[in-house]
């Protein structure tokens, strides 16, 4: 964090106002041709990201949703997969969705060339199925919570979130430890520095008191995150526990389809590989006299974890999506954190930082050398 | 008049002794069935080869996990078993079965079907809520009474095609006020015959009773009314789909669950449905602003284009839509509005060839005209 800068600056009546502010000056500015943002469908009842190059529409952007009904990351990679374009563009994410965008560009699944990354200081989301209950009283319900940073009506993955402040985009808006009708703006990057500059901003502030705030803050949620995970592990722990934890899964999916990091296009289980011959499935049935068809729903989540909880940034999506309630989010946040901390990785923390599994330390060879001893 | 098979047991103890005949008789070498999982009202489908292990199988229990339609094409998708394994099949998930035969997706080689005069299953939310075991005594209360049970799926109350088309075994159920008593199965063919040979039981020539089913029918029938008025009065042109579909997250969970879909890949997650950087720069030129990812609205619009003709009304869309979109309610008007054009019932029989991909002469005439 010590090579963040920062600049404290005024607040026109909300973050919200603020951050739609910067962006319309920027428009203004041609410092970006077009930016992502959330906006409510016309039904009311939800919001959605949208890319946006009209600056008159720009004023209907709400870059804190009460909710995150795409995670963001897939709505950078959409626009950027196949290539850098010609558009400067801005996107307004949470820092969760910063960093599945930086795992994924991290798999070529996102070119961050000509983008710029803006997070906040995040308070969490609230679960969708909570918020269609009641869009209008959940939005309330919502900007309550802000003000007070209370996270109980929260994902519960975003009540054990650590990392609500991590700033790995170009730009963060800090709005812990500001004054009343003050935030910070946080560069990270050269590219937020050149911006900054152009908008007039002028990164000299101290940030002692945001940086103060966000540590207590994330030490406070790691506490809480530990006791959780450990309450968890006693549910699922072992195979009965694992298999019982995971028995009402119906193989839909969702959980992968929603996933910001699960990117494969043709995932391996909905291959022909895990497609066996009907004798083989009355083979295994007859081993123990009957067998659950749905074949293969653990095994499914154990490859999910194997392929992904290195990059898993608990962002909650999975859990949101299963239609049968199974707390994916938060078994593979515990997961998450174990796979991760072997590697000392935090996913999306850094750009420069080399996914594990694909990056080769020499001393490495020496750990699986001793340990074949 | 049809053969049919009377045993003095609950209709529920009664299926279950016959499918444990079949399994010590040797007749199957295995049951395809729901089976309990937990003793909160959770059930799976099971393979089921030990007949100590039907203790646990609740084959007519009012859920849909999962619709096993799909689950026997991926049974047999390879090839067909080998072995004769009879498959507990309500209506619509036979039907559904059907409709990927004619695709190719499994093989009826060695398998039998029995079905029953469908009541409906409950939405998956009930099996979650922990609600399945609680609300049973009350929905084979209507059950019993031929009444519509108000806590099953909408498109099970608007559902008319509740008796099975093409199983060699129909279990009588809706209707039938003898269930707690007695068991009666009708023997469609001679596949049903072969199996019910030597079970204990009456055996009598029966006929479904017509004006029962009627009667039902009519009341579905008005379920079906007040459904699509209900879609009809919010879902008008373009603006009433992107209110119905705006909330959409892409994670295409609906047609994962679907019985129809039965793509390895879908068009909608293939390199057609990804746009390039300077598509999306032409696109912002023309309009402003568009929601990224893109395509929602077109993805169900296809979705339908592609399924409708089949589609079985079966429900699965909307149990597992995570932000609630009447995907299913939807899709059965429109599916049946595109069925009728052909005159087609999906999976009524799985030799009428599936209307898009034959071609009638006359069909010639009507687009020249």
């Amino acid at each position: 964090m010590n090579k963040l800068k920062g600049a404290l600056i005024h607040v026109k009546s909300n973050i919200g106002n603020t951050i739609i502010d910067l962006l319309e000056k920027s428009i203004d500015k041609g410092i970006f041709d077009a930016v992502i943002v959330p906006m409510k469908v016309p039904a009311g009842d939800s919001f959605v990201y949208v890319l946006v190059k009209d600056k008159s529409l720009i004023k209907d952007g709400v870059p804190l949703p009460p909710t995150m009904f795409v995670q963001g990351a897939k709505a950078v990679s959409s626009v950027t997969r196949l290539g850098e374009g010609n558009m400067k563009i801005a996107a307004v994410i949470r820092p969760c969705e910063t960093r599945a965008t930086i795992e994924l560009s991290k798999f070529g699944q996102t070119n961050l060339e000509n983008f710029t990354i803006i997070s906040m200081d995040c308070p969490g989301v609230l679960p969708t199925s909570d918020f269609l209950k009641d869009p209008e009283k959940n939005m309330e319900i919502f900007n309550e919570a802000v003000k007070n940073w209370d996270d109980k009506k929260m994902r519960p993955v975003c009540q054990i979130c650590d990392k609500s402040s991590m700033v790995s985009g170009d730009l963060h808006i800090g709005t812990l430890g500001a004054k009343k009708d003050t935030c910070f703006i946080i560069s990270n990057s050269e590219k937020g520095n050149d911006i900054a500059e152009k908008l007039g901003i002028n990164l000299k502030d101290n940030l002692d008191s945001w940086q103060t705030q966000v540590k207590k803050l994330s030490e406070e949620k790691k506490k809480k995150r530990i006791k959780a995970h450990k309450e968890l592990k006693s549910k699922v722990e072992g195979i009965d526990n694992l298999v019982e934890s995971f028995s009402q899964c119906i193989n839909c999916h969702n959980c992968m389809r929603v996933c910001p990091v699960c990117f494969c296009r043709l995932c391996y289980f909905d291959s022909d590989k895990v497609k066996h011959n009907a004798d083989d499935y009355l083979t295994r049935a007859e081993i123990k006299g009957s067998m659950r068809f749905l074949p293969d729903t653990t095994l499914f989540q154990m490859g999910r974890m194997m392929h992904m909880s290195l990059y898993c940034v608990s962002c909650g999506a999975c859990e949101d999506a299963c239609s049968m309630d199974i707390p994916v989010a938060q078994i593979f946040s515990m997961i998450a954190d174990q796979t991760q901390g072997l590697f000392d990785y935090v996913s999306g923390r850094s750009l420069d930082e080399p996914v594990p599994l694909v990056a080769y330390k020499k001393e490495e060879l020496h750990e699986m050398e001793d340990a074949n001893d | 008049m049809t053969k049919a098979l009377r045993i003095n047991e609950s209709t529920e103890k009664g299926i279950i002794e016959f499918l444990k005949f079949l399994l010590e008789k040797g007749k199957v070498k295995a049951v395809f069935s729901l089976k309990k999982i937990s003793d909160n009202g959770a059930v799976a489908y099971s393979l089921i080869t030990d007949p100590d292990e039907l203790k646990d199988a609740v084959p007519f229990y009012p859920l849909m996990p999962v619709n096993a339609g799909k689950l026997l094409s991926r049974f047999t998708l390879k090839e067909g078993t080998r072995k004769p394994v009879i498959a507990v099949l309500k209506p619509c998930e036979l039907r559904g079965f059907v409709e990927l035969l004619k695709r190719e997706q499994g093989s009826l080689e060695n398998l039998y079907i029995i079905s029953s005069i469908c009541c409906g299953v409950f939405p998956s939310k009930t099996e979650v809520d922990g609600n399945a075991e609680k609300n049973l005594s009350k929905y084979w209360d209507t059950v019993k009474k031929g009444e519509i049970s108000p806590d099953i799926r909408s498109v099970c109350k608007a559902c008319e095609e509740f008796i099975p088309y093409t199983a060699d075994l129909t279990v009588d159920y809706l209707g039938n006020n003898d269930i707690d008593k007695k068991c009666l199965i009708y023997l469609n063919n001679k596949n049903g015959e072969d199996l019910a040979k030597d079970m204990k039981g009456d055996f009598s020539e029966k006929e479904l009773d017509r004006k029962k089913i009627d009667k039902i029918k009519e009341k579905r029938l008005a379920e079906k009314k007040k459904l699509y008025d209900k879609i009809d009065s919010k879902m008008k042109g373009i603006d009433g789909l992107v209110n119905v579909f705006g909330r959409c997250i892409g994670c295409h969970g609906c047609s994962k669950v679907c019985p129809i879909c039965y793509c390895k890949l879908c068009e909608f997650e293939s390199p057609d449905s990804e746009y390039s950087p300077s598509n999306y720069e032409t696109e912002l030129r023309k309009r402003g602003g568009l929601k990224v990812p893109p395509g929602t609205i077109y993805y169900h619009l296809g979705r339908i284009t592609h399924i409708g003709i089949s589609c079985v009304a079966c429900g699965q869309c909307n149990d597992v839509c995570p932000v609630e979109i009447p995907v299913a309610d939807i899709f059965k008007k429109v599916g049946e509005s595109i069925q009728k054009m052909f005159d087609y019932i999906p999976g009524k029989d799985l030799e009428e060839e599936i209307p898009l991909v034959t071609f009638k002469q006359e069909e010639f005439a009507e687009v020249e005209e």
